[in-house]
């Protein structure tokens, strides 16, 4: 072990012995709510809500919009542990540095992640406001997960483990969307380093490469929750459609009006999803 | 942390004292591509190691100096040599010269590089002006805290070479009897050159040309608000079913010889952009 990621497992213990001095539940599930499911936070219940700044190994989140804290509580009938905001690589912080609450979550008790976020639609079909349920993920953001490598067991290989993302839950999510009546597919996330959106030529590049979703997010989380043993459910809602051949400026009043709507549809997909744990 | 914006400061005041002049135009110089200052009426010259955070340039057939001065009439400042990936530097010290450019009060930024051909239209000592980019260097130099002083945490890339100025650098092309493309610029980390593999990758996403320079300037221009102008030197041709290995002394030769062309629109657009306002 490297005195990093000796720093690392301690500020780990640190972490987990404060956030259960402040709780009594254990939680179930692991909840990331990014852009699309922030609102949901204010809906768990019995709530107690911890700063990242107070919790010991936690970066600061830079980001705006995002608020930054471990909301612990009852969502869907479930005992949830949920991060409203996140880290982002474009901050500058680390694979390691960004992983590092999914390993908190994971030893507060939690096996089953789920986590959201706004993605640019790559592929024709989507329009703004569509749900795509990650299926694979392409990790463009490079970078490596010391940590999590630290605390692989000796003999066992960086191996992929069945699929990335549980087919189980992606079929419950997807039954969601017919049950409720609004468009969700499976698709492919590309996580991009950003902070810079997308060029034109770009988006011409990840549509060949079957790209439905690109985004900043996710992908550093799911594979430390893949690697922890969690089951992992995530969504993108979809926030703007790229256009490579057609000059046109985003219109913000109607992505936040999708926006608004997408929150409830995945909020209805993670109530479904908790009901069957 | 933020102390990027107190770099800049300290770069411009040292700038200033030897040229208090704002210039219009701050223009990047690629590899072989260097003689264009024989065009400025020259009034300074600012050996780069003698500015404030400025890093030293160590690529082959670079200068390292900053000259200001006047380019067909119009105040300049151009950067004889310029920081890549491949030698070390991280991308935010490589893109300083360019946040320099416009707290000194520039506009336009003319960007060029020495790139190989991917599309196999192109030939040898070909000029391309650059349309679109994609990047590939597998890293951003915006990564970080914003600094809201110098620019948007999240900057849109629908179109980072202006497409007025890309159409009016045509033009002058046309104008000029000189032979130029538009298209496509990917850029990689380098030091090495591509495999035949690589190249056909590149072109199946939708490169025209590669080159290891240019897309951390446009990206930084972008976020500071500077419009910008791109120009590849097609120094090889790049095709990998009958690729031939490489040589660096080749390669600068033909910037060289191409370099007279550079030099023509680079003039023309410093006088057609120089004393018009881009919207």
């Amino acid at each position: 072990m490297t005195p990093e990621t000796e720093l690392r497992s301690e500020a780990l213990n640190s972490a987990l012995a404060f956030v259960q001095t402040r709780i009594k539940l254990r939680p179930k599930a692991a909840l990331i709510l990014g852009s699309g499911l922030g609102q949901l936070a204010d809906k768990i219940e019995n709530a107690v809500s911890i700063p990242f700044t107070e919790i010991p190994g936690f970066a600061r989140s830079t980001a705006g919009g995002h608020r930054g804290e471990l909301v612990i509580g009852i969502f869907a009938a479930q005992p949830v542990v949920a991060m409203a905001g996140r880290l982002h690589r474009y901050e500058g912080h680390s694979n390691d540095d960004v992983a590092f609450p999914v390993h908190v979550m994971r030893q507060l008790g939690a096996d089953v992640l789920v986590a959201s976020n706004a993605a640019g639609g790559v592929n024709p079909k989507l329009c703004v406001g569509d749900i795509v349920i990650l299926q694979d993920s392409l990790d463009w953001m490079r970078g490596p997960y010391q940590f999590l490598r630290a605390n692989r067991p000796a003999n066992e290989s960086p191996s992929r483990r069945g699929e990335t993302y549980d087919e189980s839950l992606a079929e419950a999510a997807l039954r969601c969307s017919h049950k409720n009546g609004f468009a969700a597919y499976f698709g492919t996330y590309l996580a991009t380093l950003g902070p810079t959106y997308e060029t034109r030529a770009e988006y011409r590049m990840m549509r060949r490469l079957g790209v439905d979703v690109v985004g900043m997010s996710t992908v550093p989380e799911v594979l430390a929750a893949r690697e922890l043993g969690m089951r992992v459910l995530a969504l993108s809602m979809v926030s703007n459609v790229a256009r490579p051949d057609e000059f046109v400026i985003a219109n913000h009043e109607e992505v936040l009006t999708a926006g608004r709507a997408a929150a409830v549809k995945m909020e209805a997909i993670v109530r479904d999803v908790f009901a069957k744990l | 942390m933020l102390d990027l914006y107190d770099k800049i400061q300290d770069a411009c005041e040292f700038i200033r004292k030897q040229f208090p002049t704002a210039p219009r135009a701050g223009i990047i110089l690629g590899t072989g591509l260097g003689g264009l200052v024989g065009d400025i009426e020259i009034e300074a010259t600012i050996e780069y190691g003698d500015i404030p955070h400025f890093p030293k340039s160590t690529a082959t057939s670079h200068r390292g100096r900053l000259v200001c001065g006047k380019l067909s009439g119009v105040p300049v400042v151009a950067m004889e040599g310029r920081f890549h990936m491949y030698e070390g530097y991280p991308l935010k010290q490589i893109t300083l010269p360019v946040r320099v450019f416009k707290e000194l009060g520039a506009e336009l930024l003319i960007v060029s590089n020495a790139c190989g051909g991917l599309n196999p239209y192109f030939r040898s000592g070909d000029i391309m002006v650059i349309e679109d980019q994609i990047n590939l260097l597998g890293d951003n130099p915006l990564i970080g805290i914003n600094d809201d002083r110098l620019g948007p945490r999240f900057p849109d890339m629908c179109e980072p070479y202006n497409q007025q100025l890309v159409d009016m650098t045509l033009a002058i092309a046309r104008r000029e009897g000189i032979n130029a493309h538009k298209g496509v610029f990917v850029a990689v980390a380098g030091p090495n050159l591509e495999t035949r593999a690589e190249y056909r990758f590149l072109r199946t996403i939708g490169a025209d040309v590669v080159g290891m320079s240019t897309v951390p300037e446009t990206i930084v221009a972008v976020h500071c608000g500077l419009k910008v102008v791109g120009l590849s030197v097609v120094t090889d041709m790049c095709l990998p079913d009958a690729l031939k290995p490489a040589n660096v002394e080749d390669i600068i030769a033909i910037a060289n010889s191409a370099e007279p062309k550079l030099r023509t629109l680079v003039r023309g657009i410093v006088a057609e952009a120089g004393h018009i306002r881009v919207a």
